[in-house]
């Protein structure tokens, strides 16, 4: 494990993350004309283009490692949700958000040092 | 919850177990494309970009598509803070399937991982899902 691979795996969970916030977005939003229309289009747009560097960066992961290793990796996505939706929406974390989150990060460490 | 929920085929607890096994293949198929066409020497290889020369990659991306319609038909029947904690099975059956499946040689240190991972999923899945549901 590099420090380069380490941010590529940073990069494919947040892009992975925020793409699918985005694929939300646009559902959600109603079907207008105009600028409606544009606005929903490019929030699409950009969820596609965020899930698609997601894709990639996760293809060429696998090709350097094991799936067992680097699938435990993806728990730090619900990590990446509690944290945006602390930030953005100025949620207190829980304590069993906080304990859920430190076993994640203690097993994902675990897996990064197999 | 709905009442007037779809039986049979279209049942939506059914379609959340395909879901699963849906999951399970991709990430089967795509680890296997990726392998298939590994070569770490080949600059941008990081790039993930000559993936797409296997076969296997191709199906992947169709069984994605796939598991993507069925999610969301999923979740138009069961919420998401009730449907994204029962998915978390692949997150156990995934590791297994590395093991069973693709052969993969998982030492203890990283079985334990894997088991703290699977831990602090299942008691963040339900507050985690809460939240991106107001995301």
């Amino acid at each position: 494990m590099t420090w380069w691979s380490l941010v590529l795996i940073l990069v494919w969970l947040v892009t992975f993350v925020t793409g699918q916030l985005c694929f939300k977005r646009a559902m959600e939003l109603p079907t207008g004309t105009g600028l409606k229309k544009r606005k929903t289009i490019s929030i699409l747009s950009a969820g596609i283009l965020l899930m698609t560097i997601s894709f990639f960066l996760n293809l060429g992961l696998l090709q350097r490692f094991d799936l067992s290793y680097l699938y435990p990796f993806q728990g730090l996505s619900v990590i990446i949700i509690s944290l945006m939706a602390a930030i953005i929406l100025k949620e207190k974390l829980t304590l069993r958000l906080i304990v859920g989150t430190l076993l994640i990060t203690a097993g994902v460490a675990l897996v990064s040092m197999s | 919850m709905t009442n007037n929920r779809p039986s049979g085929f279209a049942n939506p607890w059914f379609q959340l177990g395909l879901n699963i096994i849906c999951v399970v293949l991709y990430e089967l198929l795509l680890k296997s494309g990726a392998s298939a066409t590994a070569d770490p020497s080949k600059s941008w290889s990081w790039t993930g970009i000559t993936g797409l020369e296997s076969p296997l990659t191709w199906l992947a991306i169709a069984v994605i598509i796939l598991d993507l319609i069925i999610w969301l038909y999923v979740l138009k029947y069961i919420p998401l803070s009730i449907a994204f904690p029962l998915s978390r099975l692949v997150d156990v059956l995934v590791p297994i399937s590395c093991w069973l499946i693709l052969k993969e040689e998982i030492s203890s240190l990283r079985w334990c991982g894997i088991a703290l991972v699977v831990i602090g999923l299942v008691i963040v899945a339900k507050p985690a899902a809460r939240l991106e549901e107001r995301l």
